[in-house]
């Protein structure tokens, strides 16, 4: 399911330009990250967009991080 | 030509075992890839496979052989990114790459085997390294030739590494049937079947003459197939041949029968295909224009122009007077266009204001769309467009250059 909502996300930026988001604010509800299965990039027009694929005790979610705008979104959610 | 070594690396179920590996959930089930808004599956797991779950069956056809099999709409933006990187890592052991699709290539390491010890070293050092960073795995074939490499990886899957070594070829050929070759479609092998050639052995023995004069030039190279030769060089996409053609084309969401909704579709693929022209600096003479009917049916027609195009404006006037010439017999599923007869280095404004004008307001759009994204500004006639974009990945994507189509 698509979501497409700006969200609040914690992330730990690590050595070798690793980016973990580690939990994320949806529906006044923390979501702590269990499992990070998947990353890939995109872009749109000029952006470089970082997606991932995380999980949750409840679900998986995709977030995605605008390198230009510097913003987080929830883009997707499957189960949950 | 000195012994060559080749390798073919074929990612197994490639867009299937990307979701399994994306969604955990998934990881053992049966599971079909499809299309948004259509059903034809384009990639079936390993576990959906053993049931009879094959690309191109519709979901009901996937359904009926395996009840229990999980649909998943594919995301194209995940397997391009996915491939770009696995073919990067590959040019860490050669420059000599060539990409046959998303999910194929060829490296040739005869210069690497210095550096790197042996092919197998390099086949399981790459094998190890997609399987830690994307957790997918691929099958390899190594041989003296592309031909032969593409054979060998097909022998063992999934996670397979064959060799086909020189003293082996023949052996292997004699009975292995003609239609494993890579190059062999569904007529030429019904027509070698006619001539009485199953096996490769059998081609490879056949007169030259007598497969000349059933296929022309290529009875040559069919015999030279046979017997396992291939001179073909690997060719990274940096030295391929200039690219011939621009095109883009769209499985509609639903069949459409309406003279404004084929003009809509058609403007919105002249703007795409403009667009990716103008981007790399091409224009076309020739534009060509394909229509698949309900039933699969297709039909394509082409006009000339006298001068080259790569505005959007120009391609769709030309792609619908093709529209007016043809009898449309039916609904319609797909429409396609495409440039040919390109020249590059197209750099000139026009002499008259009225042209002039129309062309820097193409800058202008181009310039806005390239900083928001695709159709971010567009022909008003197109916003109501279900998906605007590349929904397909065609046989063509490459990793880099002109080929490489940004997807939706």
């Amino acid at each position: 399911m698509q979501i497409r909502e700006p969200i609040r996300v914690a992330v730990v930026f690590g050595p070798g330009r690793v980016i973990k988001p580690v939990w994320f604010d949806w529906h006044n509800r923390k979501h702590a990250v269990l499992e990070t299965t998947y990353t890939w990039s995109d872009s749109k027009g000029s952006s470089k967009r970082l997606h991932f694929a995380v999980r949750d005790e409840g679900g998986l979610y995709e977030l995605t991080y605008d390198t230009v705008e510097q913003t987080w979104e929830l883009s997707g959610l499957e189960g949950g | 030509m000195a012994e060559r070594i080749i390798l073919h690396i074929d990612m197994n179920a490639f867009f299937a075992s990307v979701e399994q590996q994306a969604n955990p959930e998934l990881k053992g089930k049966p599971i079909a890839v499809i299309g948004r808004g259509r059903t034809v599956v384009t990639t079936a797991s390993y576990e959906a496979r053993a049931f009879g779950v094959k690309t191109g069956m519709n979901s009901w056809q996937a359904k009926q052989a395996c009840p229990q099999v999980v649909f998943v709409i594919g995301d194209n933006r995940k397997y391009t990114h996915t491939s770009s990187e696995i073919m990067k890592m590959m040019g860490d052991y050669t420059p000599l790459v060539e990409v046959f699709s998303i999910d194929e290539a060829w490296l040739d390491v005869t210069g690497s085997l210095a550096m790197f010890g042996s092919a197998e070293n390099i086949a399981g050092l790459l094998k190890a390294r997609i399987k830690h960073r994307f957790g997918i795995t691929c099958s390899v074939g190594i041989a003296p030739n592309k031909l032969l490499a593409k054979l060998a990886s097909e022998m063992k899957k999934p996670d397979g590494l064959t060799i086909i070594r020189p003293e082996e070829v023949s052996r292997i050929l004699e009975h292995l049937p003609v239609q494993e070759l890579c190059g062999v479609g569904r007529k030429t092998e019904q027509q070698l079947l006619m001539m009485g050639i199953r096996s490769c052995g059998e081609l490879g023995r056949y007169p030259l003459q007598r497969l000349t004069r059933t296929f022309g030039i290529i009875g040559e190279r069919l015999q030279q197939m046979g017997k396992g030769q291939d001179d073909s060089p690997v060719v990274p996409v940096e030295n391929q041949q200039e690219v011939k053609s621009v095109g883009h084309s769209m499985t509609l969401e639903r069949d459409i029968s309406s003279r404004r909704d084929m003009e809509k579709y058609l403007l919105q693929l002249a703007e795409m295909v403009g667009r990716r022209a103008r981007r790399y600096n091409v224009a076309g003479k020739t534009v060509h224009l394909t229509v698949r009917y309900a039933d699969f049916s297709t039909v394509g027609r082409q006009q000339s122009r006298k001068s080259p195009a790569n505005q959007s404006a120009e391609i769709f006037k030309e792609a619908i007077s093709i529209l007016d010439s043809m009898e449309i017999s039916q609904p319609i599923r797909l429409l396609g266009i495409r440039i040919t007869n390109l020249c590059y280095q197209r750099q000139q404004l026009p002499l008259f204001a009225e042209e002039r004008r129309k062309v820097l307001a193409t800058c202008a759009m181009d310039a806005v769309n390239d900083r928001f994204g695709s159709f971010a500004v567009t022909y008003g006639s197109v916003l109501d467009n279900s998906g605007k974009g590349s929904f397909v990945i065609s046989p063509a994507w490459r990793p880099e250059g002109i080929r490489s189509v940004e997807v939706e």
